[in-house]
């Protein structure tokens, strides 16, 4: 398989999470947008695992490393969000920012 | 009154120490030097000649007549002053003068002579302006202090030129030594006369001297009559052989001598003021010393200028004492006193005596001196020949005046009738004591002069006329009101300094401000105002926003990527 299908598929992840972390005023979605573009970048490093042949397999060591830590990331944003939220009884960041 | 007389203390104690410096070289042309002089390390000098004027003789005269009124002036002051609040700073500056005065004639280093001149220009400013309460004196400090301050950069400038031509700051050096550049006489010369022209008060310089009146009037006896004016004089007579060469220095001093003594002469003839007369009459009498200098007879002028000294400081004391009496130097206020006033009546006499030119007063003898000097000049020798009968001419002119206006001074202060309702009385022992002192000196210092026969049989002749001609006119029953409107208004010769500079400098000023708020202002305001757009500029980035920030950022990355993969 060519290595260009699923770096295409990787660049249209991070543009989607880079859209969505930029565009959106919820905070909640911005955080999806944030795991999105660290899912393309763990799909990029499964890719390239592949296409070096790696005998250690590093990339997809490293995806699983990447993985934890993502999950106790969104862990600690959504808590973040939460207390917000218990807050200012908002998730819209424009008006949080106010 | 203890405090006041420690004053005198200390006046006396340095007028006794002055003496005992100076009075063994009066008359001695061995030189009297506190500062300076040939011992000072410098190279060895050549063999004195005694054809040459090289040290000054009439130096410890100076000093004496320096510290002798001095004295008797903090004597009269602690009676004439004696409610003053401010008694202290006036009687130590008083010393202070008279440090200066001895430091400006007992150096012979140039650089000493200027320290001392300016202090005494200093204690000049301070003591017209000592009572500054009223905006007189404060008006008379601050144009003495301008007029001399332009004079003294003369002096300066003088003092430089000595040097670059005789490579010696030292006044017996440069008259022994060889002069490098014999053409620099001339401006030696009109240098020093600028100088002499501000602090003497002589024409176009002169306006200070009468609106220095404000100050007390024995410091107008010491400073403003007796001494510091006379310094200018000095300082000529010692430079003299300096500029002696210099026939346009001559010329030009005798041109401002004859110009200033006629001028003097008259306005103080128009005066309704004791005070402000005798101030115009001591101008005219210190340009009768120049006369005497461009005359080439230094010796006359420094005679004339120490009896001047004594008989001027006699005569504004003794105003002094009648204007304790009536509380006025107004000569309206005056007239009458002379019952009443014996004793300042009979030594005022002298003193206008001596002033109008009467044997047998010192006045006599040393103005017979000066003319005598300007007469021998006529025969070309130095100044030209006529410039020389000119200023004869004027001089005898100014002679007539002077007896004229010394007699109309002297009946309208002590003759005639008294004003209504005024009780005057003569003045406390203190103050008559320095006038009595004064009189006889003036009578005195006539022992020993030189005597010329011709031109004082010719002076005496004009004094009698000039004095009798008032007597006369005031038998009829006039007042001696003689003012035009021209002459009572001093011919506004005091518009240059009181209009003409003054809007020139606003004039200036006002340019120099506008120049400064149009042209130099654009620069800091146009800074200021690009610090403004700018700043407005970048408060849009700012927002606060931090999805913008974000946005701004990928955008940056972006560029960066498209940016590499073209140029590479």
């Amino acid at each position: 398989m060519s290595l260009l299908y699923p770096l295409v598929l990787s660049s249209a992840l991070f543009g989607i999470g880079l859209y969505g972390v930029l565009a959106r005023r919820n905070a909640v979605l911005m955080l999806l947008g944030v795991e999105l573009m660290l899912n393309a970048v763990n799909l990029n490093l499964v890719a390239f695992d592949a296409w070096f042949a790696d005998a250690l397999h590093t990339g997809q060591v490293l995806t699983l490393f990447t993985i934890t830590i993502a999950a106790a990331e969104i862990g600690l944003g959504l808590a973040i969000v939460l207390a917000l939220f218990r807050a200012v009884r908002t998730v819209d960041v424009d008006e949080v920012g106010r | 009154m203890i405090g006041r007389w420690t004053y005198v203390v200390l006046t006396a104690v340095l007028a006794v120490a002055a003496a005992i410096w100076a009075i063994p070289h009066v008359g001695d042309d061995g030189g009297f030097v506190v500062f300076g002089g040939p011992s000072d390390g410098g190279p060895p000098l050549p063999s004195l000649s005694p054809d040459l004027l090289l040290y000054f003789p009439g130096a410890a005269q100076i000093v004496l007549l320096a510290v002798g009124v001095g004295l008797l002036v903090q004597i009269y002051s602690t009676a004439y002053l004696a409610h003053h609040p401010r008694y202290r700073s006036y009687a130590l500056i008083i010393v202070l003068f008279l440090l200066a005065m001895i430091a400006v004639v007992g150096t012979t280093n140039l650089w000493v002579l200027l320290v001392g001149w300016e202090v005494m220009g200093l204690c000049s400013y301070l003591l017209i302006g000592h009572e500054w309460e009223t905006g007189a004196a404060r008006a008379g400090a601050a144009k003495a202090f301008l007029v001399t301050r332009v004079a003294d950069l003369g002096l300066v400038l003088a003092i430089i030129v000595i040097g670059e031509t005789y490579g010696t700051y030292d006044i017996i050096r440069a008259q022994l030594g060889e002069s490098q550049n014999p053409q620099n006489a001339t401006a030696i010369g009109l240098l020093v006369l600028i100088a002499v022209v501000g602090k003497s008060a002589q024409f176009p310089l002169h306006t200070w001297l009468p609106d220095a009146m404000p100050g007390p009037t024995p410091i107008t006896a010491l400073i403003h009559a007796a001494t510091m004016v006379a310094a200018g004089a000095y300082l000529a007579a010692r430079l003299f052989q300096l500029y002696a060469e210099s026939t346009v220095v001559l010329t030009a001093m005798a041109v401002v001598a004859a110009i200033t003594m006629l001028m003097g002469a008259v306005f103080a003839f128009v005066q309704t003021d004791l005070k402000r007369a005798l101030a115009w009459s001591t101008v005219s009498q210190l340009a009768f010393m120049f006369a005497a200098i461009s005359a080439g007879d230094p010796e006359a002028g420094t005679d004339h200028l120490i009896s001047h000294g004594v008989f001027k400081a006699l005569l504004f004391l003794g105003c002094g004492c009648v204007m304790h009496a009536v509380g006025s130097s107004a000569l309206s206020a005056m007239g009458g006193v002379r019952r009443s006033m014996p004793v300042t009546f009979w030594t005022m006499t002298i003193g206008f005596a001596a002033l109008a030119g009467v044997v047998p007063t010192a006045g006599f003898f040393t103005k017979d001196s000066v003319l005598h000097a300007v007469e021998q000049a006529t025969d070309g020798d130095g100044l030209p020949t006529v410039v020389a009968y000119g200023l004869l001419v004027v001089a005898l002119v100014t002679s007539l005046v002077t007896a004229a206006y010394a007699t109309r001074l002297w009946l309208r202060t002590f003759f005639g009738p008294s004003p209504a309702g005024r009780e005057a009385h003569e003045a406390p022992f203190a103050m008559t004591g320095p006038v009595v002192v004064l009189a006889v000196a003036t009578v005195a210092l006539s022992i020993g002069q030189p005597f010329h026969l011709g031109i004082a049989a010719v002076s005496t002749v004009i004094s009698v006329a000039g004095i009798a001609a008032v007597v006369i006119v005031w038998r009829r029953g006039s007042t001696l009101e003689w003012a035009p409107a021209p002459l009572a208004a001093e011919l506004r010769l005091d518009r240059p300094f009181s209009d003409w500079i003054p809007s020139l400098v606003r004039g200036v000023s006002r340019t120099v401000v506008d120049l400064d708020q149009d042209a130099v202002d654009i620069y800091p305001r146009s800074s200021a105002a690009g610090v403004t757009l700018g700043s407005r500029a970048l408060e849009l980035v700012q927002s606060r926003n931090v999805q913008r920030y974000a946005t701004i950022l990928a955008g940056g990355v972006v560029v960066l990527v498209v940016v590499g993969v073209v140029a590479s």
